[in-house]
């Protein structure tokens, strides 16, 4: 290898730095005291976002939409659109939540700077928000709440609770780095909905029953205050995207599928639960699909696996999910489902990258999967220039794109030129 | 091969017990070069197109879970491939694309990446980095030791997930294992913030 220092300097440090511990820093924000945090603040002119704007020109989507750059948010995970619509809270998949401020209403951000810069996250990829401004934010190990954070955001030292200690939400052992991207959502029963993806490709077959038991390949349901912990849904590999549908409370859920299968198996799925406790088939199925690892263990009594809604293309990695509950997109997509297709990692011929959408029919079900927007893979060299994450909306009913590849944040806007 | 060593000793602020460190480096790279020489760069380059997605053509890593290994120690590129193919290290996307490799298309994916240029840049006062690690990571999270990899720049939740996993036995390294084993949750997190805040630069190698 070639390497070089640009400082040289002594080998041998004196001691760790002693951190301030995020434990006491809880403690001091718990109580509504001050600590002597200050904020990040993230650029939002000159070259990077000049460089980023260069991409919307190779963005395809449906006549009367239009792209544009609302954010440049480093590492740009799932999001939260607070109740008023001023600032949106985005998760990473480092140890920063970004709120992404937009006061004068121009739907272009004014400020993006890190949200608690007085706390150290961990993996903070899940916000989301209560009815009543509670703003949840799910990490590799914990769950936070902050009350209010639509206005306590502009402040270092917001007020914080503990919903779920460090070290709760899965034994400390089965921590990993990927597949621990939490995604949460309120449901409307209240109650908070926390994915947790599987540590492993397909997990040992004596994990699998202390698995199943804490929800780990499935989506757990918790009060609001971190008791009553559930299994809510079984069976699932490692889903980075849930919503709800707010015609019915059915509960929606992207999943990602086994590696080293092949190139066009298993194929990638969009779930819809409509009961506690269904099992979608993981790791025995994936779609239908038999994993061959557990080809020869017992699948579980009296239970049925739910089959997919729309089987989707193998490794596209189908992340981020949203209703549409707005009116400004054209009728047809009301009602519908949007999500974000990561783009696969190893697959021969590249695949995703783009915005997805299916229509619901009236029995509830998925129609088809159709492409909304892509553009963000470079077809002829493989080559991303960027990679949808998750899908929110604006209160105007305009839609954002989260990507970390390019570490943006994208806007679509129904905006159709005047009749003739 | 330019060696930060060799410019880390000749600075004046350096103490004997130092000196002693750099000569015992040194001597490690010098064997362990002469070692490492037999990987096919050309065989890498190819193979590394199932690996650009993650770490870059040139090792720079594109999302935060994968570390860099542009300029890595060729030694520990190896080890490590071939670790997730056997077995003794597990990951999720790591155990699958290693798992139909030879042991020529290791090292000459070891070969591939170990050859770029990795340049680092530590602004912080290097006296403040974590003594347990500098020994065989620098002050500045470049290796001294060949079974060490580079650290700078790396995601710190990257540094802070391996150094539990030492803690916890998922990993296992000699000399990792009892260091990760004494640290708590804040010195880890330290030790991880202080690499990740070094910049690091690579530059493709053909």
């Amino acid at each position: 290898m070639i390497s070089k220092r640009l400082v040289p300097g002594l080998l041998l440090g004196t001691m760790l730095a002693t951190p301030v511990s995020a434990q006491d820093n809880i403690e001091k924000l718990t109580s509504m005291q001050r600590t002597d945090a200050t904020f990040t603040f993230v650029e939002q002119e000159g070259d990077r976002a000049a460089a980023l704007r260069d991409i919307i020109q190779y963005i395809n989507v449906p006549d009367g939409f239009e792209v544009s750059l609302y954010a440049v948010v480093p590492d740009a995970r799932s999001m939260a659109v607070a109740p008023q619509g001023t600032v949106t809270f985005v998760g990473t998949r480092k140890d920063k939540v970004w709120s992404v401020v937009d006061r004068d209403r121009n739907r272009v951000a004014d400020e993006v700077m890190d949200f608690a810069p007085s706390i150290t996250f961990d993996i903070p990829n899940g916000p989301c928000f209560s009815r009543d401004g509670f703003l949840y934010i799910a990490e590799r190990n914990r769950v936070l709440v902050f009350p209010a954070a639509e206005f306590f955001f502009e402040g270092p030292d917001p007020a914080v609770g503990v919903v779920v200690p460090e070290g709760e939400l899965i034994p400390e052992e089965e921590e990993s780095f990927n597949h621990t991207a939490r995604v949460c959502r309120v449901g409307p029963d209240g109650k908070l909905y926390i994915s947790l993806g599987q540590p492993y490709n397909v997990q040992p077959v004596e994990k699998h029953e202390m698995y199943d038991e804490l929800g780990i390949g499935g989506i757990i349901r918790i009060d609001t205050d971190g008791s009553n912990r559930e299994v809510y849904t079984r069976g699932i590999r490692n889903s980075v995207g849930h919503d709800f549908n707010p015609e019915n409370g059915d509960l929606w859920f992207t999943d990602n599928q086994v590696d080293g299968m092949g190139d066009d198996i298993p194929p990638g799925e969009l779930n819809r639960q409509t009961e506690a406790g269904q099992h979608f088939g993981f790791p025995w199925t994936n779609a239908r699909v038999e994993i061959p690892d557990y080809k020869n263990v017992p699948r579980p009594e009296g239970v049925e696996f739910i089959e997919p809604q729309l089987e989707l293309t193998a490794h596209a990695a189908d992340l981020g999910m949203r209703f549409y509950r707005h009116s400004s997109f054209p009728e047809r997509y009301h009602g519908g489902i949007f999500w974000a297709q990561h783009g696969s990692w190893n697959r021969t011929t590249p695949v995703g990258a783009r915005v997805m959408f299916t229509a619901l029919d009236e029995n509830g079900d998925a129609t088809d999967a159709e492409i909304f927007a892509d553009g963000w893979l470079n077809e002829e060299t493989g080559e991303y220039r960027g990679r949808p994450m998750d899908i929110a909306f604006l209160p105007d009913g305009s839609m954002l794109v989260s990507d970390d590849f390019a570490g943006a944040i994208w806007r679509i806007a129904y905006n159709p030129p005047p009749a003739e | 091969m330019i060696r930060a060593a060799l410019v880390v000793l000749g600075s004046a602020t350096l103490g004997g017990v130092v000196l002693a460190a750099g000569a015992l480096a040194a001597g490690a790279l010098a064997a362990g070069a002469l070692a490492d020489v037999t990987g096919d760069r050309e065989i890498g380059r190819q193979l590394a197109g199932q690996c650009r997605t993650c770490h870059g053509l040139d090792g720079y890593a594109q999302l935060p879970i994968a570390p860099h290994i542009g300029g890595e120690p060729e030694s520990y590129i190896r080890a490590q491939l071939t670790a997730f193919r056997d077995g003794s290290r597990e990951h999720e996307i790591m155990s699958i694309v290693t798992s139909s490799l030879s042991d020529e298309q290791i090292a000459g994916l070891a070969a591939w990446y170990a050859g770029h240029e990795v340049t680092v840049e530590l602004e912080a006062d290097p006296a403040a980095a974590p003594a347990a690690c500098v020994a065989c990571h620098g002050a500045d999270g470049l290796h001294v030791f060949e079974d060490a990899p580079n650290l700078a720049g790396e995601t710190n939740i990257y540094i802070d997930t391996q150094l539990k996993a030492f803690r916890s036995g998922k990993r296992v390294h000699e000399v990792m294992t009892p260091i990760a084993a004494a640290l708590t949750d804040e010195e880890i997190r330290a030790a991880a913030d202080w690499y990740a805040a070094v910049q690091i630069d690579i530059d493709l190698v053909e």
